[in-house]
């Protein structure tokens, strides 16, 4: 019965989010109907609305997975946008400077564990002043996002930008580091597997191994977990790096996969509406994958709605917002308890 | 005619079937005791009787009428109040404001008439506090208490109190039991839940028993006793009381040696193999401390503490806290020690979970414990009996070389207890070294080989030719401390 709501919740948030959206178009004096359509074709419509929602999705369940990690052991990351724009520095400056060192076969693999290692990094900072100077984790990762974001408009001005600075931007990925396209894609690229793959081995550490078991008695009750002599200063310490670690893969995809050149912003917007991920999956691992679709569908059919149907996009953040309300608002315990 | 009546009550929360035809009948000027094994559905009938707890069918009336009872506020203007186990006061607040909080323009009395209003309740009532003292700094039974006096401030005519000696020290139950004589002599009906035989027998004028959710008797209590009163509350025959082990002392297996820590003062202690020694004292007197210290969450200033047969297993006072992870299923708990530092085999390898392992291992201790529950339930599903029995089940899996526990039947029913005692009792003739730190006296006198007492955190050893009440009661004051 629990397993059966798990799934129906967080379809019918969306569903009731799309509908009070409709009222809305409706009451702005576009016809509701064609622009959820429009959004609907923007995002599923042909091979490109969808490989677009798809290219979308991926940075999405990669950060969202590492969000629901984090919670699950009681842990607020909010620096996942901070985390992904060090992995997408580190990939880039190891793609561009030394991967002509390195055999090509190791390029890209090397790329993108430097991305990892970055995220990781940074999150460790974070880690490292939470255990040793008890500093909330909600604070410092969100003010490690400032920080990297600063990191990475620096480094585009300065060591990684072009060959001729004409742009704040580095040079484009030398083509052993880009991550290939799925055979006759636009877009798509075969990083969008190590996404959709990753949530099912975070699925097995979390359920089938003793550091999962470890990781969910610390969120759940830590002085259980102290008494039965887990640490839970070591296993949030561990939980966040690893979380940082896939945030910084996800941005190593996004420079590898999508941008092929690093940019001032790469999380964009990624970062929060990870968190929103992460709860519309119920912090499951595999309900990330769902989720991710989710957001990167209104994400990609807001611009449809508002080309063809003449609605501001803007319409599409506000059913974002719904959407996270109403899957809250079900997430919430019941008034009767046992 | 009853002044309260709950008739033929069934509620089912999910799988349980919590209420199956529980029926209560109260009088005025009456004290009631409701009896049962843990999980037999008692705290969910006076639940219901508060109003927190929508029965799925059967008939509550006040004064012969039916009610519906949707909330606690519905309960209290019918004149029906709860006193909770844990206090629901305001720490920072005194005792006259906690007494007076919520009363219509009670926050814009001047602090003296307000003090005066609060007198005039507590002597109405019997309650001896200080109205200037301030909440977080009464003791427990005194909290009660103030629970009591506010509740009665407000019309309460029934009272219920759900296990309230759990939490007091003797002399604290003593007074309790007082007060409620007294509230009963003045028409006062009160429903007093408790797993102590000698409290109900002592005090109380019916019983009503429940068993699985169902009300077995309702009779008078005058000509039972308690052998007969905890056959109604099991089924058949308890077993007789237990004596200590008559095991022989093997070799030192666990050695404290001027201890002290945050709480403990200097705790010198020795404890053989096949040894039970059984540690009295008030509660504060320092079994925290040394709780927190044998789980290696304490750390000690000075002196020496080695455990020379290990592993050393602790069962923690406070399952819910410390023991358990609630949200965690049954299995999952069992074996959580067991995933600290990458993972032990043969249920782990490689820190991987072998699932028939992890299955077998709970199949076993389900079998071995009686645990009444599956493997795959949450422990928060289990009843307090069954959720201690886990944690014991999880001691002994290490199969330690010394055992701690600490008042491992606090809460616990008739049969659950007795239990618990014996396989304590059977690990330290398998011998193993049985550290029992209790609050409770008769706990202590059955099963203690060595009484120890502990006292503002330092042991006062009770000498063998001095066995009794009396004499633990006197070092549990201090006699003898140095």
């Amino acid at each position: 019965m629990t397993r059966a709501r798990a799934f129906a919740e967080p379809l019918v948030a969306t569903a009731v989010a799309l509908a009070l959206a409709g009222a809305l178009l409706a009451l702005l004096g576009a016809d509701p109907v064609a622009a959820l359509r429009a959004l609907a074709g923007g995002a599923f419509g042909d091979s490109l609305a969808l490989e677009t929602t798809a290219v979308r999705a991926g940075p999405l369940a990669l950060l969202g997975l590492g969000v629901a990690l984090s919670f699950r052991c009681g842990i607020w990351n909010i620096g996942g946008g901070g985390q992904l724009a060090a992995g997408a520095l580190a990939a880039t400056a190891f793609a561009t400077k030394s991967a002509s060192d390195w055999p090509g076969a190791l390029a890209l693999p090397l790329a993108l564990l430097a991305g990892a290692a970055a995220g990781a990094l940074w999150a460790a900072l974070a880690a490292a002043l939470r255990v040793y100077r008890n500093v909330s984790e909600v604070l410092s990762t969100i003010l490690l996002n400032f920080v990297a974001l600063e990191l990475v408009a620096w480094a585009v001005q300065g060591p990684l930008q072009e060959a001729s600075r004409s742009y704040p931007q580095s040079d484009a990925l030398p083509a052993a580091a880009r991550l290939a396209l799925f055979p006759g894609a636009h877009i798509a690229h075969v990083g969008l597997l190590l996404a959709a793959a990753l949530p099912f081995a975070v699925w097995a550490l979390l359920f089938r191994t003793a550091a999962g078991l470890r990781l969910r008695a610390v969120g759940f009750n830590p002085d259980a977990a102290r008494y039965a002599a887990v640490s839970p200063e070591l296993e949030t310490a561990r939980v966040l790096v690893l979380s940082g670690a896939l945030a910084g893969l996800a941005g190593a995809i996004e420079v590898c996969g999508v941008t092929g050149r690093l940019f001032a912003d790469p999380a964009g917007g990624y970062g929060f509406t990870a968190i929103a991920v992460a709860l519309l999956a119920r912090l499951h691992p595999l309900g990330v994958l769902p989720a991710s679709l989710v957001f990167a569908a209104l994400a990609a059919g807001g611009g449809a709605m508002q080309r063809s149907a003449a609605v501001p996009s803007v319409v599409v953040q506000v059913i974002e917002a719904l959407v996270i309300l109403f899957s809250i608002g079900f997430a919430l315990p019941r008034r009767e308890g046992a | 005619m009853p002044l309260v009546a709950l008739r033929d009550l069934y509620k089912r929360f999910g799988a349980t079937r919590a209420l199956r035809g529980a029926s209560l009948e109260l009088e005025p000027g009456s004290i009631h005791a409701l009896l049962g094994e843990n999980g037999a559905g008692k705290t969910t009938l006076v639940r219901a009787l508060y109003g927190q707890v929508a029965p799925d069918s059967g008939e509550i009336t006040v004064g012969g009428k039916p009610v519906a009872l949707a909330s606690p506020r519905d309960a209290l203007e019918l004149g029906i109040a709860l006193v909770h186990q844990h206090s629901m006061l305001v720490p920072a607040l005194t005792v006259a404001e906690n007494l007076l909080l919520g009363e219509r323009g009670a926050e814009w009395l001047p602090p003296a008439r307000l003090r005066e209003a609060a007198r005039e309740i507590l002597t109405r009532w019997g309650v001896s506090l200080d109205p200037d003292a301030r909440a977080e700094s009464l003791a427990v039974g005194e909290m009660q208490r103030l629970e009591i006096a506010r509740a009665l401030s407000r019309g309460a005519r029934v009272l219920v109190l759900d296990e309230p000696t759990a939490v007091l020290a003797p002399p604290e139950v003593a007074e309790l039991l007082r007060l409620l004589t007294a509230l009963r002599d003045r028409g006062m009906s009160i429903v007093l839940i408790s797993h102590k035989l000698e409290e109900i027998t002592a005090v109380c004028d019916r019983v009503t028993v429940l068993r699985a959710g169902e009300t077995v008797a309702a009779q008078p209590l005058a000509g039972l006793d308690a052998a007969q009163l905890g056959r109604l509350m099991v089924g058949d025959a308890l077993p007789p009381p237990g004596r200590p082990p008559a095991t022989e002392p093997g070799p030192v297996a666990l050695r404290l040696a001027g201890v002290r820590a945050a709480g403990l003062a200097s705790v010198d202690l020795e404890l053989r193999a096949g040894e039970l020694v059984a540690l009295a004292g008030i509660d504060g007197n320092g079994q925290r401390p040394l709780e927190e210290l044998f789980a290696g969450v304490l750390a000690r200033e000075s002196g020496a503490f080695e455990v020379l047969r290990p592993p050393l297993a602790l069962l923690s006072a406070d399952r819910q806290r410390t023991g358990l992870v609630l949200e965690l299923s049954v299995a999952e708990n069992l074996v959580l020690p067991e995933a600290a530092r990458g993972g032990a085999p043969p249920v782990f390898r490689a820190g991987i979970v072998n699932a028939t392992e992890l299955a077998r291992a709970a199949a076993d201790a389900i079998a071995r414990f009686g645990i009444r529950a599956h493997a795959a339930d949450p422990a928060r599903t289990l009843s307090g009996g069954n959720q201690q029995k886990v944690c014991v089940a999880r001691a002994l899996r290490a199969a330690p070389g010394v055992l701690v526990a600490v008042n491992p039947t606090r809460g616990l029913d008739v049969a659950a207890t007795a239990a618990v005692r014996e396989e304590l009792r059977a690990q330290a003739r398998s011998g193993t070294a049985v550290l029992l730190v209790s609050t409770e006296l008769d706990e202590v006198l059955e099963l203690g080989q060595r009484i120890l007492v502990l006292f503002r955190g330092a042991l006062l050893e009770v000498p063998a030719g001095e066995r009794s009440r009396e004499a633990i009661g006197r070092r549990m004051l201090g006699e003898g401390a140095r």
